[in-house]
């Protein structure tokens, strides 16, 4: 029961990847790119690592697996604020974004 | 104006509980050889020369709940970026949302930026001293991020 739950996750955290790359490729933007790769790669990341955790069924690799994910969250977020921001700027600034 | 001191042992005492906690998490307790010893005291040493000295307190009461409020947005989030990006029409309204910043400079702001980007359809792409600039998915967002801002600010007793 926990094997099918914890293929489950992965499986479903690795459509969440599959998902995210095909924003990627689609959409017409960096910015809108940026959105399906980062939210998309987070939750992805989230399952695959709640996944494993089942399968390893230790509790110190699955906080090990738990800061990783906080980790990559936390870089994965900025470094999408430092692109966009960058992205933005290249583009003239924020008065190029005023309505 | 003289340097404040650093390395007060309150703050060494706070860097050496984060790094014994990170230390025995790496090395599922195993790890307490003449290495580890070295690797704690200078992650402590790090921890407690760099942490900015003035932090904004958190109300730790508040923290469950916000971390609720986070995983449940941010998986929203995930699901939906998801959803556009798998459907043939691809359902996309880029546009640009500019909002006063009412939230005070550091952690909160921080704390914004971050989750802003991971919240269904927003992402933070400029932040000056008194705006931020949002890219938005989709229209009608504007609600989702006055409430992120209400809960930062329960989160930091701001209100």
């Amino acid at each position: 029961m926990a094997l099918v739950l914890a293929w489950g996750l992965i499986l479903m955290g690795a459509g969440f990847f599959l998902a995210g790359t095909i924003g990627l490729l689609r959409f017409p933007n960096v910015f809108s790119r940026l959105h399906a790769l980062t939210k998309a790669d987070n939750v992805g990341l989230g399952l695959l690592a709640l996944g494993l955790a089942i399968l390893a069924g230790s509790p110190w690799v699955a906080l090990k697996l738990a800061l990783i994910w906080l980790l990559a969250l936390l870089a994965g977020t900025v470094s999408c604020h430092l692109i966009a921001r960058y992205a933005l700027r290249e583009q003239g600034g924020r008065e190029q974004a005023r309505p | 104006m003289s340097e404040p001191r650093r390395l007060t042992s309150r703050r060494l005492f706070w860097a050496l509980t984060g790094a014994v906690l990170l230390w025995t998490l790496f090395t599922a307790g195993q790890g307490w050889d003449p290495l580890g010893l070295l690797v704690v005291t200078a992650a402590t040493l790090a921890g407690a020369w760099w942490t900015p000295l003035w932090l904004r307190p958190v109300r730790w009461h508040a923290l469950p709940g916000f971390g609720l409020y986070f995983v449940d947005r941010s998986v929203r989030g995930g699901v939906d970026v998801a959803w556009r990006a798998l459907q043939p029409t691809m359902p996309l309204q880029p546009q640009w949302r500019v909002r006063p910043l009412r939230l005070p400079a550091g952690g909160p702001r921080s704390l914004l930026v971050s989750v802003i980007s991971l919240m269904p359809g927003t992402l933070c792409a400029e932040l000056v001293d008194d705006e931020l600039v949002v890219h938005a998915l989709a229209q009608g967002l504007d609600g989702e991020l006055d409430e992120l801002e209400r809960r930062i600010a329960r989160l930091y007793a701001l209100e």
